[in-house]
């Protein structure tokens, strides 16, 4: 999941990929980003040429500083600006049930001033000087940039470092009580008055047991949003936001060796934090298939398959990931073809894995066309899947699955920040920025066999079914008699699901 | 020491003009230096900006097809990417009927459905295997057909595209099949309130008359024919209206001959439209039209009225404006309504500048409860650009700069120049748009600010357009005396009062 300072757009209409991200500002340019790096590389994926390519390369130096602070400085002089890539090893996994929505709000919070940058002045010398800024949340870590003309790369530096280091100074309650609001009106925006906006949300409560820290949703649940005080922003901040919590990636338009001065001036006197215990994420076991119904303000009913799949530290995801491109996208893929082609009794559909750091959801959702019900459809998308766990793909569908691999990595390089995502989320989760080349070496080497076994192992019978239907039409959900009917607490708190 | 003489001559500079806090940035950037120098670190200097780095436009160049289309290349050999694009001069509101809306749109997503010598799969297949995706689209005022592949890719990809341009065979079947997921779409946007608002505040802005004003509708799509597809293709795809942009890492002397080659079977012909749109209505006194989402959690709001086409003289200093108003993230709209009021998760302001009268736009998803009280801030903020908040000399620095020193941004992507390029041409700028573009910003002086801030934003005919629970904010909308409400359904269409 990813939420951010600034809105994004994008999934309330489309609803092509989960509500895995909050965000500061609305940015649907942002938000394909990060996508993009969360997936080392593009959707499209395809064969052909065998050996991997020496366009897949981003050079870069590191360096440790003594607070433990790791930097990555990758050069290009292309167009004069630069991109000043922060991540904090901490997300929405990292909160206690209850206080959900916390992490989130804490990224909000760091765009408000700390102990020498006032409020304003971040804006200021990022987007007031012709740069931009944003942040984001996923349950596994928290990103903070900014993208500026190369001659503010020392300002950029400057304005990180205080926040890392002094955000406490300048914190007051009426500060984060504003953020506070804010956070709540995303959540309006993104969830609750979005129609289908909640899918997400109940399977991932159905999924995970209620302790399980990936079990809620990264926005929060309202009103556990309104419970957040400024003493949780002060733990919060002590505990996670240190500088051996942390990695920088600067990429651009700069001198590297004054870069690393500078670096060295603005954060070397930062202190190392306390050593973090980790939580620990129990991948979930669905034992037997979850069937629930949710009616919402919506014309066109939909349905929702989700099974358990894995995170990012098994390999599977990679076999995954080409399972996804193998069932929906382009029209020769097995659903789009079945479902949207061949019998055209579905407007759309969409599968797709999304492995988080410790565990993972493989999704389907389909949207009917009039006359054609959720059950006939669930039914068909079966059948498909079936016959994949069954015969394997063919070669031709493991070649078109790597065709592309290659142009989706070079495309991603044109962008300062996506190459900084790419060696952050390399160092973060791998502890090895150039993790991404085994990426696309793994991703360039599954087999049909992989992707067979995987849909065997992963795409079983333990999931959720979750049909979405008009207000007041439950019986247009798929199989509603072994339904159970969703509902939203009073308090908006957290989903009832009411066994029959 | 050079640096700080350069400093302080850039204080000089940027004050002249008004820049304040530049200024005061630049005095921190002598004591910084200082500092940098073994005094300890300061953390309360603000670190100063280095020298401002050298604009540098790309250079392309342009030739005339022997088809009519005309050809700009721009090289960028960093990677081995290629960028192609076809784009038109026009689009659905020159080229579409009103009662068949939506034949545009079907045209496009038709091309790749089969050509003469591929079916729909073999043409998805090859562009799959060549790691390419050619997209087609028309909008308003252009359409596209582009793809963006390995250098080692381009040709083939190219060919592909040629054969969708030129050979596509428009099965029957096909336009069936994407009519019955486009009724599903048109479904789905009446829940959407974002899509409803969009829609109405189109509607009741330009009217029925104005293309501005129509919207795609189940009738209009019920209405399309494949004989409407085949027309629209035949008089629409043609070069005489085409700018084909080649930007990557291409061989400038290849490229040419390379179009031309796989362009070959794409006959002369075809003009390029005059823009000449109906009149839009006369302007209406002020009135918040409401469309009932019953206990929605946000009032959708879209307020405004037409505005000025992209050709206006007051261009530049309509940008600074808008950008203070509600462009930015700290521009007067998002901050008051967002950061200090807190009844928005974001809100800002547009102008459109079309080939005709596109709309001024402000707008954002407002909490519920603070309808009433975002809709007066909103023409406090109007009024505000309009003299009674005066702009101080800081917020208009920005307002500049955060447009000046941006562009560049542009130009990092061969997507991002072959846009660039291209939309010389489609949008009629002059050759040296991007090289004049910061003098011409620079020179937007504050007078200039409140004056056309007076003139494009009309407050005594806004129309505020807002989609939200009727029953919670009717009364409160109605207790600020802005103006009259008219309760609208989601189609637009007036609402009788019971």
């Amino acid at each position: 999941m990813v939420v951010s300072r600034t809105v994004f757009v994008a999934y309330g209409l489309h609803l092509s990929t989960p509500p895995m991200i909050s965000i500061r500002k609305s940015s649907p340019a942002l938000f394909l980003l990060l996508t993009l790096a969360t997936l080392p590389v593009n959707a499209q994926r395809a064969g052909g040429d065998a050996k991997s390519a020496a366009s897949v390369r981003i050079p870069f130096e590191r360096m440790t500083l003594a607070n433990g602070l790791d930097v990555i400085l990758s050069v290009d002089h292309t167009v004069p600006r630069v991109a000043v890539d922060v991540w904090y090893h901490v997300g929405s996994k990292n909160e206690v049930p209850g206080h959900t929505g916390f992490a989130h709000m804490f990224e909000h919070v760091m765009f408000t001033g700390s102990g020498h940058v006032p409020y304003g002045m971040h804006d200021r010398l990022t987007e007031g000087v012709g740069g931009d800024n944003n942040g984001s949340t996923t349950q596994d870590r928290t990103n903070y940039y900014e993208n500026v003309p190369s001659n503010y790369l020392e300002s950029a530096l400057w304005l990180e470092a205080d926040r890392m280091g002094f955000l406490l100074d300048k914190l007051d309650s009426a500060k984060f009580a504003a953020q506070r609001d804010i956070v709540q009106n995303e959540r309006r925006q993104g969830t609750d008055n979005q129609p289908y906006g909640r899918a997400f949300e109940i399977m991932t409560a159905a999924l995970y047991p209620e302790s399980n820290p990936y079990s809620w949703p990264v926005v929060g649940y309202i009103a556990e949003l309104q419970k957040a005080t400024v003493n949780d922003v002060k733990d919060f901040f002590r505990l996670y936001y240190a500088p051996s919590n942390a990695t920088l990636a600067i990429v651009g338009d700069f001198d590297a060796a004054q870069a690393k001065a500078w670096v060295a001036r603005y954060f070397g006197g930062l202190k190392r934090g306390a050593a973090i215990t980790r939580p620990t994420v129990t991948p979930p076991v669905v034992a037997a298939e979850k069937r629930l119904v949710f009616e919402d303000r919506v014309q066109v009913p939909r349905l929702y398959l989700e099974w358990p799949s894995t995170g990012i530290g098994t390999g599977d995801t990679y076999a995954l990931r080409a399972l996804g491109q193998i069932l929906s996208g382009p029209r020769t893929a097995r659903l789009t073809k079945a479902l949207v082609y061949d019998r055209q009794s579905a407007a759309s559909v969409n599968a797709f894995d999304n492995s988080a750091e410790n565990a993972g959801v493989f999704i389907v959702f389909v949207t009917p066309r009039p006359d054609h019900s959720l059950a006939e459809l669930e039914a068909t998308t079966d059948s498909v899947i079936d016959r994949l766990k069954r015969d394997g793909p063919t070669p031709e569908e493991m070649a078109k699955t790597s065709a592309g691999l290659e142009f989706g990595f070079v495309s991603a390089l044109q962008s300062n920040l996506g190459k900084a995502e790419i060696l952050n989320r390399s160092l973060v989760f791998y502890r090895d920025a150039a993790h991404y080349q085994t990426d696309y070496e793994r991703l360039r080497t599954v087999t049909a066999s992989d992707v067979k076994r995987v849909a065997n192992t992963y795409l079983g019978a333990g999931r959720v079914v979750l049909s979405v239907v008009p207000l007041g039409k439950p019986d247009q959900a798929s199989k509603l008699a072994s339904s159970v009917k969703v509902t939203v607490s009073p308090d908006g708190g957290h989903y009832i699901m009411e066994s029959r | 020491m050079k640096r700080i003489l350069g400093l302080a001559q850039d204080c000089i500079r940027r004050a002249a003009c008004g820049g304040a806090l530049r200024c005061s940035l630049a005095l921190a950037a002598v004591a910084s230096t200082a500092a940098a120098q073994g005094k300890a670190l300061d953390r309360d200097l603000t670190p100063p900006p280095g020298p401002t780095p050298k604009l540098h436009v790309p250079t392309w160049t342009r030739a005339t097809l022997s088809n009519g289309a005309e050809l700009v290349v721009t090289q960028k050999h960093d990677l081995p990417l290629v960028a192609f694009s076809i784009d038109f001069i026009g689009g659905s509101y020159s080229y579409e009927l009103a009662a068949k809306l939506g034949v545009a749109s079907f045209t496009a997503q038709m091309l790749s459905e089969g050509t003469t010598t591929r079916s729909a799969d073999e043409l998805s297949d090859a562009q799959q295997l060549l790691g390419t995706s050619i997209a087609a689209f028309v909008s308003g005022e252009s359409g596209s057909i582009r793809f963006t592949a390995l250098k080692s890719k381009f040709e083939p990809a190219l060919a592909l595209l040629a054969d969708l341009l030129v050979n596509p065979i428009f099965p029957a079947p096909a336009l069936e099949r994407i009519r019955g997921r486009t009724l599903v779409t048109l479904a789905q946007q009446k829940d959407q309130p974002n899509a409803i608002a969009t829609n109405v505040f189109a509607r009741t802005v330009y009217g029925d008359a104005h293309p501005y004003g129509r919207v795609v509708t189940e009738q209009t799509v019920r209405a399309v024919t494949r004989d409407d597809v085949v027309a629209f293709h035949r008089a629409y795809y043609r070069p005489g209206r085409a700018v084909i942009a080649v930007t990557g890492d291409v061989d400038p002397r290849a490229v040419r001959a390379q179009v031309e080659k796989a362009l070959a079977g794409w006959a002369a012909g075809g003009e390029r439209p005059t823009f000449a749109y109906p009149a839009v209505p006369a302007p209406r006194a002020r009135a918040i039209y409401l469309i009932d989402k019953p206990k929605a959690a946000q009032s959708v709001f879209e307020i405004g009225e037409p505005g000025p086409g992209r050709d206006t003289p007051d261009y530049y200093a309509l940008e600074v404006m808008n950008n203070l108003l509600g462009g930015l993230f700290q521009s007067r709209l998002n901050h008051d309504i967002r950061e200090v009021k807190g009844y928005s998760y974001g809100v800002g302001s547009s102008f459109a500048f079309g080939r005709g009268p596109g709309a001024f736009n402000a707008s954002g998803g407002i909490v519920t409860a603070k309808s009433d009280s975002a809709l007066i801030a909103f023409m406090t903020h109007f009024r505000g650009v309009q003299g009674s908040i005066p702009f101080t000399d800081d917020e208009i620095t920005q307002g500049k700069e955060s447009l000046i020193q941006s562009l560049p941004a542009r130009f990092s992507s061969v997507n991002g120049i072959g846009n660039a390029v291209a939309s010389i041409y489609t949008q009629a700028l002059p050759e040296t748009f991007y090289q004049d573009f910061a003098g011409k910003i620079a020179a937007v002086g504050r007078d200039d600010l409140v004056r056309v801030a007076r003139k494009y934003i009309d407050l005594e005919h806004l129309n505020i357009v807002i989609v939200g629970d009727r029953a919670t904010i009717e009364g409160p909308l109605r207790q600020t005396g802005i103006a009259p409400i008219v309760v609208l359904d989601a189609d637009g269409k007036p609402v009788v009062v019971p």
